[in-house]
């Protein structure tokens, strides 16, 4: 296969087999052609050259679930292929085949509930239910467990297990070693739009595929500074809405000079707890900032006035300005208090530290990889000396490279005497980073480890503990 | 966001447009089995023919150019200004009402007049940016609905409460000598409305791309979510940003007054309010380049007089055309928006 995207060269020659009855594991950093391949094997984007074959329907699950969230479960399951009645759709019999369907794969689903009343596993059920419903012989999975809780995902490779013992081609899409080490039985690694090894699962281990994919040693982060914590930020009672996410009557604490970690599943209150300390949405209960009370319904303005930077989710809407360049980008925020003629020196002091490529300022930043970007939002609000930083997700879709460089910049803001809030669904990205735990579920804190007491399984169930 | 700016794509819009123009203004002409060179011929002959022919061109390209540099203002803030027909009316009606009762000299009555003008389109302006800035309220259907109210509104002062005695005519009395913008070219329409327009879309650029203020609107039109997180505050910045787009479109409006025809008539613009949208969105909501388009809009407007006298293809094609545009690059945009996903 060959697709290019303008002067990207997503997928360069690859060549990919998958046998009845296996899973087979395609790993590869953010940017590597995983997902294109994916896609030209569903024929939802087009190969500039090379040719698909399958021994029957090829089905695709998406890394961002592709539901009508207002419509019910059978209407989407069924999508497109409603059992008729002449004009009319025949509603017990859709009801039927859904329950039938469930029932055989063994994914219990309410086929009348309203997809988005439903939690994140369930609606993952809804979309696998609608990709079998097609019977496909080859069943492609991307980032399948992205959302996922721990057990959740055990029982969901059962399924995957399942769907292989009856002789379907599975191919999992994923970043997750540990996941392709305990379920695939092959493996391929991408790198740069190709492949770069091709092994039997039981033949390599983990640490090996990392290296693959990145092409050289994993960077190390940068080393922990002993600080002296003084209590920073004090929440208590703090409760807020942001959009679907809530957060109920929290209190806890972040100290100068130290990383809590905020462990949860996707969708368990992380957005409200960091709009509402971004100023975008207001809060209840009490909230201090090195002693000083911070108002429930200050401006964004405001609270960056006090030092609070709040590196957000979605970089492309949230951080950024796609059409503007790197100078444009970084001054961002800093508009009023910075003179015009130092745009310039700041935008170079970004790209230098941050390691930015190009390193040019006028490079307009919508052209930039999802990496260099994120050193762009990362550059800009850590610059300044925060005192509290916010980071939400901060390397999400971003290669291992650029990540330990965000990862050991906020190290480096804690040595100096930052506080940051690390809210992140990445478990190892927890660990790696954070000097405490707090275990997020249900818009509540469930659990509290320091980092010499971190206990994967526990941290894992605490997690899934809070969904309904 | 109802249309983003993007960086050097105005030379191409333009040459989209001349192929609009030339392309289907021709099968248009040949179904009406008329020469399209002929036609054609005519539109050129009486955009360029005469030195006066020139100033009439450069007159209809001032009177699209301040309502267009008004809607890019707001464009470039991710508001959709379609009101500028009944700001620009509004302007015009205040600087025809203050001008007419103005026993100053020249160069306090000129200024004033044109004040006028910009305060009335300015507030005309304002009350959808409130709407929008207080409750929400979209701008489309505020700044649409408005054009009516002002037309209306217009046209009962000067019937009503301001009307003349004894005078059946829908206008204002007409402006002392003082008062009116001195000609730019002798025995033709054309004035200092000109140039100010000119120096306006200079500033313009300058304010969009220098100053902070510039800045934050730009960044609150092209990734609202993003200058929220900045700090911007997106519902003032709404407010400021069609505030100054309805006055600049008021000042268009007083300039026609104390320009060309002296005092305010109801009937002041042809749709100037209108056209601009396109004159705007070819120009690629670039001031500088805004200037290029109301050029080629001047042209189409005061040659189709000549070509529906001289040729007898009725001036509706120029209108033809100009919806042509709108509907080309409002399409260009849902193409590019569809590959983008």
């Amino acid at each position: 296969m060959r697709r290019r995207f303008g002067a990207v060269q997503a997928v360069d020659g690859v060549d990919l087999e998958l046998l009845p009855g296996e899973i087979h594991a395609l790993v590869g950093e953010n940017g590597a052609g995983k997902s294109t391949l994916a896609a030209i094997a569903y024929g939802a984007v087009r190969a500039d050259e090379g040719t698909v074959e399958a021994l029957g329907v090829v089905g695709l699950v998406h890394q961002h679930f592709k539901l009508i969230e207002r419509l019910r479960v059978w209407e989407n399951v069924l999508l497109n292929r409603e059992p008729k009645r002449g004009w009319t759709i025949d509603v017990p019999a859709a009801r039927a085949r859904v329950l039938e369907l469930a029932a055989k794969y063994g994914l219990a689903v309410d086929p009348d509930a309203v997809v988005e009343t439903l939690p994140v596993g369930i609606k993952q059920r809804v979309e696998l239910l609608r990709e079998l419903d097609r019977e496909p012989a080859v069943l492609l999975l991307d980032e399948p467990t992205a959302a996922l809780a721990p057990s959740e995902i055990a029982s969901f490779f059962e399924t995957v297990r399942g769907l292989a013992a009856r002789g379907t081609a599975v191919l999992v899409v994923t970043h997750k070693l540990a996941e392709v080490i305990a379920y695939s039985q092959r493996v391929t690694v991408m790198r740069a739009g190709a492949v770069v090894a091709r092994h039997l699962t039981g033949e390599t281990n983990a640490d090996a595929i990392a290296r693959e994919m990145v092409g050289g040693e994993v960077p190390a982060l940068a080393t922990r500074a002993a600080t002296e914590p003084a209590v920073l930020l004090e929440a208590h009672g703090l409760s807020a809405t942001s959009g679907t996410s809530a957060l109920t009557d929290v209190t806890f604490a972040v100290r100068a000079g130290e990383i809590v970690g905020i462990a949860g599943i996707e969708g368990n209150g992380q957005s409200a707890l960091a709009d509402a300390l971004a100023g975008i949405v207001p809060f209840t209960g009490e909230l201090r900032l090195a002693g000083v009370v911070l108002r429930p319904d200050d401006s964004p303005a405001a609270r960056l006035a006090r030092g609070i930077r709040v590196i957000p989710q979605d970089r492309r809407r949230e951080a950024l300005v796609l059409d503007w360049d790197v100078c444009d980008n970084v001054v961002l925020g800093r508009q009023r208090t910075l003179p015009r003629a130092g745009y310039d020196a700041a935008a170079r002091e970004v790209i230098e530290r941050f390691d930015v490529r190009p390193p040019d300022p006028g490079a307009i930043v919508g052209m930039l990889s999802g990496g260099n970007q994120q050193k762009v939002v990362v550059g800009r609000l850590l610059s300044g000396a925060p005192k509290l930083v916010v980071a939400y997700q901060p390397t999400r879709g971003i290669d291992i490279g650029a990540a330990a460089l965000v990862q050991s910049r906020l190290i480096e803001a804690r040595n100096a005497g930052a506080g940051v809030l690390l809210i992140s669904f990445e478990l190892d990205e927890i660990f790696a980073c954070a000097d405490r735990v707090l275990v997020i579920a249900g818009g509540a804190f469930v659990g509290s480890f320091d980092r010499a007491a971190i206990d994967r399984g526990r941290i894992g169930a605490l997690m899934a503990g809070g969904r309904a | 966001m109802p249309y983003a700016f993007v960086r050097g794509r105005a030379f191409r819009d333009i040459v989209i447009v001349l192929v609009l123009v030339f392309g289907v203004g021709s099968i248009a002409m040949l179904l009406a089995h008329v020469s399209p060179l002929v036609a054609f011929g005519a539109l050129f002959d009486g955009a360029f023919g005469t030195r006066e022919e020139v100033a009439e061109t450069l007159v209809q390209a001032t009177n699209l150019l301040f309502p267009a540099l008004g809607i890019a203002v707001a464009f470039r803030a991710g508001l959709f200004n379609i009101g500028a027909e009944g700001q620009l009316i509004l302007g015009g009606f205040a600087a025809g009402w203050l001008g007419a009762q103005l026993p100053l000299p020249w160069y306090l009555a000129i200024p004033m007049v044109l004040v006028a003008g910009a305060l009335a389109g300015g507030v005309w302006g304002a009350i959808p940016g409130f709407l929008r800035a207080r409750f929400g309220a979209n701008e489309v259907i505020a700044t649409l609905m408005l054009n009516v109210v002002a037309v209306l509104l217009a046209t009962y002062l000067v019937n009503g409460p301001l009307a003349l005695p004894g005078s059946g005519a829908s206008e204002t009395p007409s402006l002392p000598h003082a008062a009116q913008l001195p000609d730019l070219v002798a025995d033709s329409r054309l004035t200092w409305a000109f140039p100010i327009a000119l120096g306006l879309a200079f500033v313009l650029r300058w304010m969009l791309q220098r100053t902070v203020f510039g800045y934050e609107l730009r960044a609150a039109g092209d990734a609202p979510e993003a200058a929220k997180r900045a700090g911007i505050d997106l519902r003032r910045t709404a407010f400021v940003a069609m505030a100054l787009s309805g006055a600049i479109a008021g000042l268009g409006g007083a300039t026609i007054v104390a320009g060309e025809l002296h005092r305010f008539n109801t009937g002041l613009s042809p749709g100037y309010g209108f056209i601009a949208i396109a004159v705007a969105l070819v120009g690629n909501l670039d001031p500088l380049w805004i200037i290029v388009a109301s050029l080629a809009f001047g042209v189409l407007q005061s040659g189709g007089i000549a070509m529906q006298a001289e040729a007898g293809v009725p001036r509706d094609v120029v209108a033809l055309v100009t919806g042509l545009v709108i509907i080309a690059l409002a399409g260009r945009r849902v193409v590019a928006a569809r590959r983008s996903t």
